[in-house]
């Protein structure tokens, strides 16, 4: 079969050379985020990853102009040059904040939680690594529980479930708010899309698979991204000014325990971790499928099959 | 203040904070973005009703921290508007790292800090210790004597911060100035558009330059000769405030000069103050002169960075006696202003003694029995004293 | 290029880190220690197929609805696609790795669809190469003879065939009944191989009209493919009394009076492909046919398909039955038959039928053919030409007979075999020829290429879906004559089931590498995926995610 990514095949927004590691989930990511915004967009992006990525001064990768701001003000940051573009006239140039799970979980969260109440013309996406990555893989609000990371190893690993940013999101009732993640990159696309013609303040939690940190080879990052959706660990919907919520591909519901096998940070699992974490995810499953049902007054309409 | 060139202006009476908010007025501001604080509330209350009855053609953004008002600054500022935001204390150490950034990515964003005491414990009276102990993150900072001050130095502090592109920091006393109504001449707008122009960033951000700001340099990258360029640009700033006041001065005869020289000419004993309480030292020493005439004089520091050197050596050099009136303290070295002017008379040949008096703090006031009391303990003194406390109750403290 | 940025002077330094260059300069290719490469491999199916058809690369050119690229794809390997679309065993679909995740791909309907549409267009083989000079006699027209004659003309040789009967096909014609390949289809094809300039001379038997020393010297090299005409013998008393299988399918080929079988009760013996061809043959023109078999249906020669249609036909087997005696009594003919039992495997690893003491019965029946395999004719050659087992002998991997010049093929020299199997053994010996005639050595060392196991397709890409099946004609209608009884794909079928192969090894520009590169590495040039090793960190995801193996990790270190 020809080409299937029509919508993908266009000129890349940022150039390679990009000081990312082997298999980067934010890096594919970026890609798709961009080619739905286009050139007229300006990136904030606070300490992350992706201030090294980019690339050392005098270089950078983006093809848009990217503010580097700190670590706790991506929000504020883009609603600052939200402000000043409109100020100037640039009343259709798309604001990105792009920070990473510590930026947006922990030390943003304040920021973002007083942008999304006022509901600023931004559009937020988190790429979640689910750790401090860029420092070497401590834990953050957006490890999963039982994980191992730097600074809840292998003797005691984290001991609470991942915060739920997308509730946390949804409080704030802002106009759009979605889940993606790499291994899905037109839905992904979409999202963009679809975010970029509404106003306010939109979200979007992209889980990015960090193969250093989650100690597992470089290669399987699609994968494991994949596995996340179809164990249902991770699952990818919508949620509409708060409240209408469309789950857009029903996983495969791959027992858990096929993606924590692949990766060296749930090496130390029991069986009996893995059976409460599974019963964990499903009763989260369960709840979301309610959801959809009292939105659509169906779960039939979710896809089921090759989701791309 | 001679004649008055202004014929459009009006007079007003104004809260020192009031001022600042007609400061911000006539000077355009387009992005403001504030989070409340005693006792600068004022400050933003009145600019967000401005902005709300479309008096002020700007964007208010609310926020929910200092920390986050100063990034919004930040964000507007990068994209070439002119921004603005007022904080007191606590708020400008929450947004201390962002004043490193401001100054870092030379965005001339300007910013009221409304003298206060650091907690703990809380005390939200005026002290300086709020605002020296971000003195060193590459801002310019201007204190203020009177709310007509406050008003003009708004205008002036855009005019230079546009300038050399580095941030300004208006300061004004708690209470003292900033709930207190003076009678201030409110600029003509458009007398205000022909000396401020609009806000020309050479690196603003906008679509069409795609580039990259902030991001990391390697050691062996620029950051040093970046951070050389800071210093060249505070240098820079030097003679570029002497040509704003003049400018100034010409259209609207007022004259705000570095420092304000008071009695000086003769004056063998200086004193040196800043801020609210100088005008408390003026009117005593001006008493004594007339009643005693003593030889003393005083010298207001107005602007404390850029630090200029050149003028304080020239006025302090052949001087019998410097007194530094600190209303803040560096603890473990003793009043900043005071430090700062013993290191710029190292090479003048014949050194004053010099003597450095810690006072005021958290609100403590200030009366002229105090200046004259300083200024007769000093007659005492004749060798250097580095930190001496200023009315600091011993005993009998009864509350 | 980009270049990298230099100050010539502290003034130069911008006031910010304004970061005006691009990262391209940042060859991060320098990171990796493996690398990806990107290559095409054999899909199972490919390596199947005798003839080494690029059944992926076809089939994509059928999904973007250019059967002109089909069909020059095909031709490649294939001489005539609408007779193996239709006759073909196809081995290609015995290890199609999709059965491992729904259902095998219908490849050979696939085929016959494009075969059809050539056949609707037209013969076009591209860039025939210019005439070499050199000339070839073909013996025999069969699969064997007419393969070798087309690849033979595509290297830009002269061919001339000399065919006994009096229409071209061999076996094809003769011994195939056209309900399984309709006569038309047959014309066609070879009319169309005759227009790419082979001559024919038909009514030419060798060592009757022909002899293989005048062609020697008329020709530069000479190809024998004259099939195995000759019924084995069953070494049984009354055998003169039996009929011929193979004499009866040309028989009823050549239009000849069948009438004589009508209403009859004919047996016939054996349990091969040709049986299952004479006993629906015979259901056709009014017989009563069954089968006679020594062994039990486990063990039957004949393909799983013919059996199954056979006895869908409504005939009877009879297995563990064993002819030892045909007596003629007034016109019919009474067969003593003997039961028989399975015994332990033998060379065939099929269990050897053993006789059961005392289980003779006798059975009349109008007529009896004999079925059981056909042989070559080993005395029409020389001595020179036999192998030590006193049969023709030709190299299995050239063709090359012991005299210099002269190949032989197909079912003459390995026995009754399938039609691709003669024509990938005329794909062997055409290229051993031309290479024989460039005076290169015939002898090529082949490095068979990697195939793409199951374990290297990434089943998430693709969704279930069953097999296309053609069209068939139901058993009622179909015994009644003998009108094609498959048809033909149509379009939407085709592209349906085009649509369902995973395109094992073969890149169909399906994009992934490009979409989950996380270097901007794979770049996309005129619709194929190109490695920039410039800035290619190595990562492996491009490989992993490929759905049909395509791409490889290999070792820089």
């Amino acid at each position: 079969m020809a080409f299937e990514w029509e919508e993908l095949l266009q000129e890349e927004v940022l150039d390679p050379g990009i000081l990312s590691c082997q298999g980067c989930g934010s890096t594919i990511a970026i890609r798709q985020v961009l080619k739905a915004l286009g050139k007229n967009t300006i990136i904030t992006v606070p300490a992350c990853c992706w201030t090294i990525i980019d690339g050392p001064f005098p270089y950078h990768s983006l093809k848009i102009p990217f503010f580097h701001t700190a670590f706790e003000t991506a929000a504020a940051a883009a609603t600052g040059i939200r402000a000043g573009l409109n100020t100037r006239g640039y009343k259709d140039t798309n604001v990105l904040a792009w920070a990473g799970d510590g930026g947006t979980f922990d030390i943003g969260l304040q920021a973002l939680s007083g942008v999304a109440e006022s509901n600023e013309d931004i559009l937020y996406i988190c790429y979640d690594n689910e750790a401090y990555m860029n420092t070497g893989i401590q834990r953050s609000g957006a490890t999963p529980y039982k994980a191992w990371t730097t600074t809840t190893p292998y003797e005691s690993p984290n001991k609470r479930p991942k915060k739920n940013i997308v509730e946390i999101m949804r409080a704030h009732k802002i106009p759009y708010i979605a889940t993606a993640t790499v291994a899905f990159p037109l839905d992904l696309y979409k999202k963009v899309k679809k975010a970029k013609e509404l106003k306010g303040t939109r979200f979007i939690h992209v889980l990015a698979p960090c193969p250093p940190g989650w100690r597992m080879d470089s290669e399987l990052t699609i994968k494991v991204s994949r596995l996340a959706v179809d164990t249902k660990l991770f699952p990818l919907y919508e949620v509409e000014d708060g409240e209408k919520l469309t789950i857009n591909y029903y996983p495969k519901e791959i027992p858990i325990e096929e993606y924590f096998k692949l990766q060296g940070r749930f090496r130390h699992l029991e069986e009996e971790d893995i059976k409460e974490i599974q019963e964990m995810i499903n009763t989260y499953f369960e709840k979301l499928l309610e959801e959809h049902k009292r939105t659509h007054g169906t779960i039939d309409n979710i896809k089921r099959g090759v989701y791309k | 203040m001679g004649d008055l060139k202004t014929k459009k202006g009006i007079k007003k009476v104004l809260y020192g904070n009031h001022a600042v908010s007609y400061g911000v007025k006539v000077s355009r501001a387009q992005v403001i973005s504030a989070y409340p604080i005693t006792p600068q509330t004022q400050v933003v209350e009145l600019l967000s009703e401005m902005v709300g009855k479309g008096e002020l053609d700007a964007t208010f953004v609310n926020v929910e921290s200092e920390h986050s008002a100063m990034a919004v600054c930040i964000g507007a500022s990068i994209t070439g508007v002119r921004t603005f935001t007022a904080t007191s204390a606590q708020g400008l150490l929450l947004m201390h790292e962002l004043l490193h950034w401001a100054a870092g990515d030379r965005l001339p964003i300007v910013m009221a800090v409304i003298n206060r005491a650091v907690a703990a414990p809380w005390s939200i009276w005026s002290d300086q210790n709020d605002s020296l102990s971000q003195r060193d993150t590459g801002w310019m900072k201007i204190y203020c004597e009177s709310n007509q001050e406050v008003l003009d130095s708004v205008i002036l502090a855009y005019k230079v911060s546009e300038k050399v592109f580095l941030p300004s920091m208006l300061v004004l006393d708690a209470f003292i100035l900033s709930h207190t109504a003076e009678p201030v001449e409110v600029p003509a707008q458009e007398e205000v558009d022909e000396f401020l122009p609009p806000l020309e960033l050479p690196h603003a951000l906008t679509p069409e330059k795609p580039y990259a700001i902030g991001a990391v340099v390697m050691p062996d990258g620029p950051y040093m000769e970046l951070r050389y360029k800071i210093q060249k640009a505070m240098e820079k700033a030097i003679p570029e405030i002497e040509k704003a006041c003049n400018e100034f001065y010409e259209l609207f005869g007022r004259k705000w000069e570095f420092v304000e020289e008071f009695m000086m000419d003769d004056a063998d004993v200086v004193l040196i103050t800043s801020g609210a309480v100088s005008s408390t030292v003026k009117y005593t020493v001006n008493e004594i002169r007339k009643r005693e005439g003593k030889k003393i004089g005083v010298l207001r520091m107005r602007i404390l960075r850029p630090f200029h050197f050149e003028k304080i050596r020239k006025i302090l050099s052949g001087r019998k006696k410097v007194i530094v009136l600190d209303r803040n303290i560096s603890f473990g070295l003793g009043g900043i202003f005071f430090n700062e002017i013993r290191s710029s008379l190292y090479s003048v040949s014949e050194k004053p003694i010099l003597l450095g008096y810690i006072w005021g703090l958290g609100g403590r006031d200030i009366t002229p029995k105090d200046v004259e009391g300083v200024i007769k303990d000093a007659e005492k003194r004749e060798k250097d004293e580095d930190i001496i406390f200023w009315g600091l109750k011993k005993e009998n403290i009864n509350l | 290029m980009a270049e990298r940025i230099r100050y010539k002077n502290i003034d130069e330094i911008p006031d910010v880190a304004l970061s005006t260059g691009t990262t391209r300069v940042l060859k991060t290719g320098s990171w990796r220690n493996v690398k990806p490469v990107i290559e095409n491999k054999a899909a199972p199916c490919l390596k199947a197929c005798p003839l080494g058809t690029k059944i992926p690369h076809y089939f994509y050119w059928i999904i973007e609805k250019d059967l002109e690229k089909a069909a020059d794809v095909l031709l490649e390997r294939n001489p005539f696609p609408a007779i193996t679309g239709r006759v073909c065993p196809a081995f290609c679909q015995i290890g199609c790795n999709r059965k491992r995740f729904d259902e095998r791909i219908s490849i050979r309907e696939l085929e016959r669809y494009v075969g059809d549409y050539i056949i609707k267009r037209g013969y076009k083989i591209k860039e025939l190469p210019s005439d070499t000079g050199k000339r070839i006699a073909v013996i025999g027209s069969g699969p064997a003879g007419m393969a070798v004659a087309y690849f033979l003309r595509r290297y830009g040789h002269s061919v001339t065939i000399f065919e006994r009967e009096s229409k071209p096909g061999g076996v094809l014609r003769y011994g195939i009944p056209s309900y399984r390949l309709p006569k038309d289809i047959l014309d066609k094809e070879f009319e169309m191989l005759l227009n790419m300039g082979i001559k024919i001379e038909t009514n030419k038997e060798l060592g009757k009209d022909v002899y293989l020393d005048e062609l020697r010297q008329k020709f530069d090299a000479v190809f024998i493919g004259i099939g195995a005409w000759v019924e084995k013998r069953m070494r049984m008393e009354g055998e003169e009394n039996l009929l011929s299988g193979v004499h009866f399918l040309k028989d009823v080929n050549e239009g000849k009076e069948t009438s004589k079988f009508k209403g009859k009760k004919v047996a016939v013996i054996g349990a091969g492909n040709v049986a299952m061809d004479v006993v629906r043959t015979l259901k056709r023109i009014g017989a009563e046919p069954c089968i006679l078999y020594r062994r039990t249906e486990k063990e039957m020669p004949a393909l799983e398909e013919e059996r199954e249609k056979a006895k869908a036909d409504g005939i009877p087997f009879h297995f563990l039955t064993l002819p030892i005696k045909a007596e003629n009594r007034n016109g019919k003919i009474l067969l003593t038959n003997q039961k028989m039992k399975l015994g332990e495997p033998d060379k065939s690893g099929r269990r050897r039928p053993i006789p059961i003491e005392g289980s003779e019965f006798q059975e009349e029946y109008d007529f009896v053919i004999k079925a059981i395999g056909e042989e070559a004719d080993r005395k029409i050659l020389p001595e020179e030409y036999l192998g030590e087992d006193g049969w023709p002998y030709a190299d299995k991997k050239t063709g090359a007979t012991k005299v210099e010049g002269v190949f032989a093929g197909g079912d003459f020299i390995q026995g009754p075999s399938t039609v691709v199997e003669a024509e990938a053994w005329a794909q062997r010996a055409a290229r051993s020829i031309d290479r024989f005639l460039k005076g290169e050595d015939i002898n090529v060392k082949e490095i068979p290429p990697r195939t793409v196991s199951f374990m290297l397709i990434r089943t998430e890409y693709f969704d279930k879906a069953p097999a296309i099946h053609p069209q068939e004609l139901s058993v009622e209608e179909r015994i009644k004559s003998f009108e094609e009884e498959v048809k033909t794909f149509s379009e939407e079928m085709a592209l349906k089931e085009a649509k369902r192969c995973f395109s094992c090894g073969y890149c169909n520009s399906c994009g992934n590498c490009y979409v989950y590169c996380p270097d901007m590495s794979i770049l996309w040039k005129d619709g194929k995926p190109v490695v920039d090793y410039d800035f290619c960190k190595g990562c492996g995801v491009c490989a992993s995610e490929c759905p049909r193996g395509i791409i490889q990790m290999v070792s820089e270190i």
